[in-house]
């Protein structure tokens, strides 16, 4: 066994390791912050902390005549809580279908091959293609359909183009999880349903938790499909977040603290599933 | 188990995402196909299913764009560059985060923050911060290097330009592996791990031929992801260098982009997407089979 | 199961999965949407059983002929039941005209409150570009007014998404001629395509020199500079004089008052969008012409052309690396914190340099750009890139009532108020220049001394290449001048790659009906810049 010392060592090297790197996110992040915080003046500097605190950009959120006293009116846009509840809305729901699509596909394909060889590998065409050419014919399809600026139109797409992560995420975790135990459930009488959603579910929970924050992070954070798919409103948080934009270029400010609001959402959904990203069953021994 | 599915097991492992995929994605996807077939540009004045059909004069103007094949060859270097260092990144620090320690909740929070940020900001962030008036050469490297960081243009050249998108990315993707490789290595059972070490394995040993045997069909998953996204990568070129300086950070997705929409070339940008895709698919089929099945 | 049997069930499937999947997704697109078009069926009906609008409004009383006319038409339309109230017309914008956008519909309400006017607003101009595009693609109706940047005039109409306004010009008179018309040649260049007018002039986008007063009127600068130059330092006439001036002051390693260094010059080398708008600049003055008249071949492989690259890259070492790669707004942001001595930018640049949180507030001068000697005469040509002008829709469906809306929110007293009342429109008529009854304001908007040299400005200014393909030919010079700056291409190369460039485009949508646009174009070009062209054999 080791040292104690070598175990101290190891340890703190561990705390070493860990700080260094977390400082390494929090350096862009504080310049995030205090963006949000700087005026426009201080928007190209060297220095984090402002010289000139103000509140104005978070402000101009909410109430965009904020700014016309500053830098003329520019950038007047509409208040922010419209696109963040449509970001919400839009992301949870697109999110809960392409982790459970994905979960049944995942289920299927890991225990049955259900889709064959090409099917399973079709599903990563979705992620495969530069979104720009695709963007011309969604949006002749969505205007024949009437699917144009609805939060409808954005839910399926948004799904259809995140389905494939949980699918394959799911299938990583599904193949980990030793069949004897779903053989013993349908041996006990189980319905190979119930023994889906009772045996399987539960023990793959720590990959649904994965696949669902990555597909709510990507959705959340997605920019062009919501742009061009959208007017009115359905309008997102990125495509509201474009919209800072002066006589100037960018508004930086606004931008930012708008970004740090968005950020919330996931950031609490992030800390909150920690648990569940371990899985609390301990297996049996070595299969196959 | 038997090999043939449950009924129910099997409308439900295919029908949904039958339909969803089908009805969302098939229709387009052909219209796509359909125009890099044809001679057509919307600023032309006409529909684009009276455009002429010119086969694939699109496909063969593109295999000789000098400025394609340099975009394809660049995006797949940073591709390449990113996605292993951010798995050695994720990778380790998943290893080094598995057990209990002070803060740790906290730690693996703000590890992922960076994947909240929509990537847009992220590069308006990091377009700010290496400017010559920035932190990154006022603060940090001056430190380091004294006078001689204010005379850093990173923007500049097209080497230090590569090397700011790459850090971009980095900084915001590592989170993703990481998150997959640490709820990939909890999910190693903790009896063979116990196993090993009453059989005296070092911790070394232990993660080379226990843990990572196990979470290979995962680290598989997460690289081909990754991949694919980094090969699609736009905002950071986009907003921090303008796919400049000239055109020696212009990835792919951008100059299709561009070439989409600034060019009103469709026909043509459909063209190039179709052969990226070919080439994606041959060289992911490739990957899987090498790392997935040829060892079965 | 065989094998066939097997694939062909698959087959099936997936067609069968198709066909439901869309056919669900079309009875749910469907029924989701918005009932908005339900709604004006009810009201059009209503409106016919009851008695006609009340009323006929007198008209209004001290408006301009041009705003007078456009609300007559209005209640005409509305009189004849062509439009009914609670009309609502949608105008796809940029968010920084928004302002000016919201103080003409809220005029225009005073007056038409029967009309609505909804503003669909997007961040960037690409955007915009993006959904013009789309919609002449789609015919979906989205908006009735779009406005673009001039650039994309070529684009847009050709795509047939801007309706042609000959005959609202001609029955409801926009005052396009006359004392309060626009600034020709601007008027002409930026409404004009193939001999027909296809948009309404909202904007200008002239660039001037502007630059810091007190350093150049400094008396002790002033003697050293004669002294090394021989020469007076002034605003300069000439680029080769500013490239003098600027070398002089970056060598002064002077501290500006933000704390930063001083450098010479700044004029536009970035790649993403406006590099080519210096290069155009000067090669313009020169004398150069972008194609040729008669064969539509590209003409910048030129000695006109190689002076240009010659002036800008003589200006690079005096000039922050950030013109060769930071976006647009980094001139601006330069300029205003003190750091530049001459740049040259759009008329919101000296907007921003007036307002008190501005380091230059009382020390920023404006002047004509500098120009090229040719044959012994000081040309002078000022660019215009970009410009917001205001394009109906072909597929709107109310394209009279949407027109006039513009002819009212351009009116000459109206038109003034709504610039004022924002950053990114700016003045384009020449009352608003000379008239008594309008000048104050504009000199209280953008100070005394900068919209004379404005007017002049607008006198000499060139248009964009706005032809079908304008943005790309642009697009692609501006990356090639760029990598030229950057030091990566020589200017030779690069010259000749934009003419290849250039000529594929061309041959892309056809090189007769390019040249025919461009023969139009050309001859829009300020009478200067032509008689260059004339005497040098370019222009019969």
């Amino acid at each position: 066994m080791k040292s104690h010392g070598t175990k101290i060592l190891l340890s703190a090297l561990k705390y070493i390791a860990i700080g260094i790197f977390v400082l390494w996110v929090l350096i862009p992040v504080a310049w995030v912050v205090s963006l949000a915080f700087k005026p426009y003046a201080e928007w190209r500097v060297s220095y984090f902390v402002p010289k000139n605190f103000t509140w104005n950009n978070f402000i101009v959120l909410f109430k965009s005549e904020a700014f016309v006293g500053i830098m003329g009116a520019t950038a007047i846009v509409e208040p922010v809580t419209k696109p963040l509840i449509n970001s919400l809305a839009v992301t949870s729901l697109s999110t809960i279908i392409a982790v459970m699509i994905g979960f049944f596909t995942a289920y299927g394909a890991s225990r049955y091959n259900t889709p064959g060889p090409f099917g399973l590998f079709f599903t990563l065409l979705t992620r495969m293609l530069p979104p720009a050419t695709f963007v011309t014919p969604i949006m002749v399809y969505y205007s024949n359909l009437r699917l144009l600026d609805t939060h409808f139109g954005l839910i399926i797409l948004y799904s259809a183009v995140t389905v494939t992560y949980g699918i394959w995420i799911l299938k990583g975790f599904i193949d980990a999880i030793p069949i004897e135990w779903e053989e013993a459930a349908m041996l006990e009488g189980a319905t190979p349903i119930k023994t889906l959603f009772k045996v399987v579910l539960p023990i793959a929970r720590p990959g649904l938790v994965v696949a669902g924050l990555f597909i709510f992070l990507l959705t959340w954070t997605e920019l062009l499909f919501a742009l061009v798919l959208t007017n009115v409103y359905a309008v997102t948080l990125p495509v509201h977040i474009s919209k800072y934009v002066g006589a100037v270029g960018q508004l930086y400010g606004p931008q930012a603290a708008l970004a740090l609001i968005g950020s919330i959402i996931p950031i609490a959904i992030g800390y909150a599933i920690q648990k569940h990203l371990v899985t609390g069953f301990t297996f049996g021994m070595v299969r196959g | 188990m038997p090999e043939k599915p449950p009924r129910e097991i099997k409308y439900l492992a295919t029908l949904p995402v039958n339909i969803l995929l089908n009805a969302v994605l098939i229709i387009p996807f052909a219209i796509m196909i359909y125009l890099a077939f044809l001679k057509w540009s919307p600023a032309m004045g006409m529909n684009w299913w009276e455009a002429p059909i010119i086969g694939l004069t699109n496909f063969a103007r593109a295999l000789g764009d000098a400025r394609f094949i340099a975009a394809l060859s660049r995006t797949a270097l940073y591709t390449v560059s990113v996605v292993a260092i951010e798995f050695f990144l994720g990778l380790a620090l998943a290893y080094i985060m598995l057990g209990d320690f002070v803060g740790k909740k906290a730690a693996i929070a703000i590890t992922i923050y960076p994947l909240m940020l929509p990537p847009v900001v992220v590069a308006t962030i990091f377009y700010l911060m290496f400017q010559s008036y920035g932190p990154v050469n006022n603060l940090f490297l001056k430190a380091i290097m004294g006078e001689e960081a204010l005379r850093i243009y990173w923007f500049l050249k097209p080497d230090t330009a590569f090397i700011t998108l790459l850090i971009a990315d980095i900084w915001q993707w590592t989170p993703f592996m990481f998150l997959i490789m640490y709820s990939a290595l909890s999910a190693v059972p903790k009896r063979l791990v116990e196993a090993a070490e009453v059989l005296g394995a070092s911790s070394f040993t232990i993660f080379w031929r226990v843990r990572l045997p196990l979470i290979k069909p995962l680290i598989i998953v997460a690289l081909v992801l990754r991949g694919l996204e980094a090969f699609k990568m736009f905002d950071y070129a986009f907003i921090m260098t303008g796919g400049g300086p000239g055109t020696t950070t212009e990835t792919v997705s951008m100059y299709i982009y561009r070439t989409a929409i600034l060019y009103t070339d469709i026909s043509y940008a459909a063209a190039m997407s179709l052969i990226i895709l070919a080439m994606i698919i041959i060289v992911v089929r490739a990957f899987i089979w090498y790392f997935f099945e040829r060892g079965r | 199961m065989g094998e066939v049997s097997k694939s062909r069930r698959l087959f099936l499937t997936a067609l069968g999965t198709t066909i439901v999947g869309i056919g669900i997704g079309y009875a749910i697109g469907y029924l989701s949407k918005p009932a908005e078009i339900v709604e004006k069926t009810i009201t059009s009906t209503a409106t016919k059983t009851v008695t006609v609008t009340p009323g006929v409004t007198p008209p209004p009383i001290g408006l301009s002929g041009a705003a007078t006319r456009a609300l007559e038409g209005v209640r005409d339309l509305l009189n004849r039941g062509v439009i009914t109230p609670g009309t609502t017309i949608k105008i796809l914008h940029v968010a920084g005209s928004r302002a000016q956008l919201e103080k003409a519909i809220e005029l225009w309400r005073q007056y038409v409150p029967e009309v609505n006017v909804e503003l669909i607003t997007l961040g960037q101009e690409p955007d915009v570009y993006t959904k013009a595009m789309a919609e002449a693609v789609t015919k979906a109706g989205t908006f009735d007014i779009v406005t673009i940047f001039s650039t994309w005039l070529g684009d847009i109409v050709e795509a047939g998404l801007a309706k042609s306004l000959d005959e609202y010009y001609a029955k409801y008179d926009p005052e396009y001629t006359g004392p309060c018309a626009p600034i020709e040649p601007l008027g002409s260049y930026v409404t004009i395509y193939k001999g027909k007018r296809y948009s309404v002039v909202l904007d200008s986008d002239v660039f001037t020199l502007s630059y810091r007063k007190d350093l150049i009127e400094n008396p002790i600068y002033k003697s050293e500079f004669r002294a090394q130059y021989g020469k007076d330092l002034k605003v300069p006439d000439t680029w080769e004089d500013l490239i003098d001036m600027a070398e002089f002051f970056y060598n002064k390693n002077l501290t500006a008052p933000s704390g930063g260094r001083v450098y010479g010059a700044y004029f536009y080398a970035e790649p993403a969008f406006a590099a080519y708008i210096t290069w155009l600049n000067i090669f313009i003055e020169a004398g150069g012409i972008p194609f040729d008249l008669e064969t539509m071949d590209p003409r910048v492989d030129t000695p006109e052309g190689r002076y240009a690259f010659d002036i800008m890259l003589r200006l690079k070492p005096y000039m922050p690396p950030e013109a060769i790669t930071a976006g647009w707004a980094d001139l601006y942001d330069k300029f205003i914190k003190g750091e530049t001595v001459f740049t040259a930018a759009w008329p919101s640049l000296t907007k921003e340099a007036m307002r008190p949180t501005s380091l230059v507030k009382d020390v920023a001068g404006s002047a004509l750009l500098p120009g090229v000697v040719v044959d012994g005469k000081l040309i002078r040509a000022a660019p215009n890139p970009v410009n917001w002008v205001g394009v109906v829709s072909n597929y709107s469906r109310y394209p009279e009532l949407s027109y006039l809306f513009l002819q009212f929110a351009t009116a000459p007293d109206i038109g003034l108020d709504v610039i004022l009342s924002g950053v990114i429109l700016d003045l384009f008529r020449e009352c608003w220049f000379k008239d008594p009854a309008y000048r104050p304001k504009s000199a209280e908007g953008y100070g005394e001394e900068f919209i004379d040299v404005y007017m002049e400005s607008l006198r000499i200014s060139f248009p964009d290449i706005l032809i079908r393909g304008g943005p790309e030919y642009l697009s692609k010079l501006t990356t090639e001048v760029n990598s030229v700056m950057a030091g990566i291409k020589d200017p030779e190369v690069a010259l000749s790659d934009v003419s290849a460039e250039w000529d594929s485009i061309t041959r892309k949508y056809g090189v007769d009906t390019q040249l025919e646009a461009w023969r139009g174009l050309a001859q829009l070009f300020p009478d200067d810049v032509k008689d260059v062209w004339r005497a040098k054999g370019y222009m019969k």
